[in-house]
């Protein structure tokens, strides 16, 4: 009278990769709100905390099958990081 | 009995850390600097592609697919593309 049924060990794996990504991604939602915007250079770390939901959200679409979507955005991740830091520095920070 | 398969109880469960990050995202894009708003908009759109997919392998809706694609490729384009505007000339 199992309320929870395991069908094969590999679902159970990929069960168990999805709620670390869940836990991941409950983690960056946390961390993103937590510090106040007038603590100092706080951008960079909202970013850095930006990718460990990114690196999450590619291990969900891994454990989900779309390996094409999660290659694109794991190319596609450091380069967005990359322009929104350069752009902040050179163009906000500066001013 | 009603019974629940594991891997849909963990599928539901990253949609309600999904759903939880989106609305942090949402937050962080109402700031008052337009860096910040990019953090948001970016961290929403991955949220959004990845409760797509999500849905397509639970209800099995196939178009969902598509929208997340356009999403994953659009989103960082967009991303890149305001930047090079903020960052303004050298």
């Amino acid at each position: 009278m199992a309320f929870i049924e395991v069908a094969d060990p590999i679902s159970m794996i990929k069960s168990i990769l999805l709620i670390i990504s869940a836990f991941l991604v409950i983690l960056a939602a946390v961390g993103i709100l937590r510090y106040k915007d007038d603590l100092q250079r706080v951008m960079y770390a909202r970013i850095h905390i930006l990718g460990v939901a990114d690196m999450a959200c590619i291990l969900a679409l891994l454990v989900l099958g779309e390996f094409l979507l999660a290659a694109a955005y794991f190319i596609l991740t450091p380069f967005n990081s990359h322009a929104i830091a350069n752009a902040y520095y050179y163009g906000e920070e500066k001013r | 009995m009603f019974r629940m398969d594991l891997l849909v109880i963990s599928e539901y469960i990253l949609l309600v850390a999904l759903a939880i990050f989106a609305l942090a995202t949402i937050r962080i894009t109402t700031r008052k600097t337009i860096a910040m708003s990019l953090v948001g908009v970016s961290g929403l759109a991955i949220a959004v592609a990845t409760i797509l997919i999500l849905i397509k392998n639970i209800y099995g809706i196939g178009f969902c697919t598509d929208i997340a694609t356009a999403l994953i490729v659009l989103g960082p384009v967009g991303t890149i593309a305001f930047s090079k505007v903020l960052k303004g000339d050298e």
